[in-house]
């Protein structure tokens, strides 16, 4: 009778399914609770400002919805944050371009400026920085967001929004130049 | 927009995105438009304080609802049929820490198994089995192929198994709890599959998975039988 002897290498993931994202990708609810807490201020405050205060609970919940949807998808090659993040913007720009009015001032370029509403809301200048920002413009809230908050570059703002880069700049600009009142106000 | 087309290039120059000319034209201005300078350096600090925002946690908690949404699929997010997912995916892309909870055989497997057989002279090694499937050996006893859907898996897991339990005596004390935790290992990842799959049975990724933890299986009784057979 011969003498089997069976030799193998084994890899295992270090502490068994540790990594709460991984768990989730399997199907653990209760793990993508963890992920849904720990990245929630972040994703739900991105959606507020883009967003400008509208619908914010609903887009936010729209967002996890999907993140549970696509955590296959995920590939590790960028922090997990990072996907999370860029999937939260997708799913606000998804809610934006169904809103075909929204869509054409963004494309208006300079002219959006002068038929909105906003100067009304930018006199009071007892509002602080957080709250004037979710009452600019759309187009110019977004773009806003999108650059000096989450630290896009118009190429890839351009890309998202579907909108020239020239567009973004002069958006930016128009944002930052009714803002700097509140800063004032602000107290900074 | 003002009339001023410097004033309207600030940001672009806070931001470095003029080229040389442009910029050597609005630091030009800059020099002699104190409104400028002091527009520039607000524009600088309205930059800065949005980089500084917080980010605080909402008023009231979102999870019920998403709990709900993730339990049971609405029309806004609509469950999509394995068939139609696969023929919109263009690839599966899979990270490591993704196949932590059904992918722990996978991995005892995938760095080899080598057997090797004494036999009173010096060792001879088999060939490593790999991971996938491999061509009946001509030892290898009969098995009806498995095609993975529950009843006919089963039936050839039995089979196997059967094999393997009749010539068991044929391997040593080592051999044997090397391979009972081995398929101790895929079981659990079977399992974990198929519990996973109970609550998401669309999921491409998990029922790959099931799949290739099955197929391994299958492998590795194999070749168990295989060895039996021939130490018996």
């Amino acid at each position: 009778m011969r003498e089997l002897t069976l030799r193998y290498d084994t890899v295992l993931t270090s502490g068994g399914m540790t990594d709460d994202v991984a768990l989730a990708a399997a199907g653990d609810v209760s793990a993508f609770e963890r992920v849904y807490r720990l990245h929630l201020p972040r994703v739900h405050s991105l959606v507020r400002r883009m967003a400008g205060d509208r619908d914010t609970d609903e887009l936010t919940q729209d967002v996890f919805v999907r993140v549970w949807q696509k955590l296959g998808s995920f590939r590790g090659d960028s922090a997990f944050s990072t996907w999370l993040h860029r999937l939260a913007v997708n799913v606000v720009i998804e809610r934006f371009r169904t809103d075909t009015a929204r869509r054409q001032r963004l494309l208006d370029g300079e002219d959006i400026f002068e038929t909105l509403a906003a100067p009304s809301r930018s006199r009071d200048l007892s509002m602080d920085f957080e709250t004037a920002l979710t009452k600019l413009p759309d187009g110019a809230r977004e773009i806003f967001v999108l650059h000096d908050v989450e630290g896009y570059k118009h190429h890839e703002i351009a890309t998202l929004l579907e909108i020239s880069a020239g567009t973004s700049k002069a958006q930016l600009h128009r944002a930052r130049m009714m803002l700097r009142r509140h800063l004032r106000s602000d107290g900074t | 927009m003002t009339s001023d087309p410097f004033t309207d290039r600030l940001s672009d120059y806070a931001d470095g995105e003029l080229d040389a000319a442009e910029r050597a034209a609005v630091e030009a201005h800059l020099a002699g438009c104190a409104p400028c300078r002091t527009a520039l350096d607000e524009l600088g600090a309205v930059a800065a304080r949005a980089k500084a925002l917080s980010d605080p946690a909402p008023p009231r908690d979102l999870w019920p609802g998403i709990a709900a949404q993730i339990a049971a699929p609405t029309a806004r997010h609509p469950r999509v049929s394995p068939f139609r997912r696969a023929l919109s995916a263009r690839r599966f892309s899979f990270t490591l820490p993704q196949l932590a909870a059904a992918a722990v055989a996978l991995m005892v497997l995938s760095g080899g198994l080598v057997w090797m057989a004494r036999s009173g002279d010096p060792r001879a090694d088999f060939d490593p089995v790999s991971a996938h499937l491999e061509a009946p050996e001509e030892n290898a006893p009969a098995v009806r192929p498995a095609n993975f859907a529950d009843e006919h898996y089963d039936e050839a897991v039995a089979d196997l198994q059967k094999t393997l339990e009749s010539g068991r005596q044929a391997l040593d004390a080592e051999t044997i709890r090397v391979l009972e935790e081995n398929l101790a290992a895929i079981d659990r990842a079977i399992d974990q599959s198929r519990r996973a799959l109970a609550a998401d049975p669309a999921n491409i990724y998990l029922n790959t998975h099931l799949a290739s933890a099955r197929q391994k299986k299958i492998a590795l009784l194999r070749r168990a039988s295989a060895l039996a057979s021939m130490g018996s």
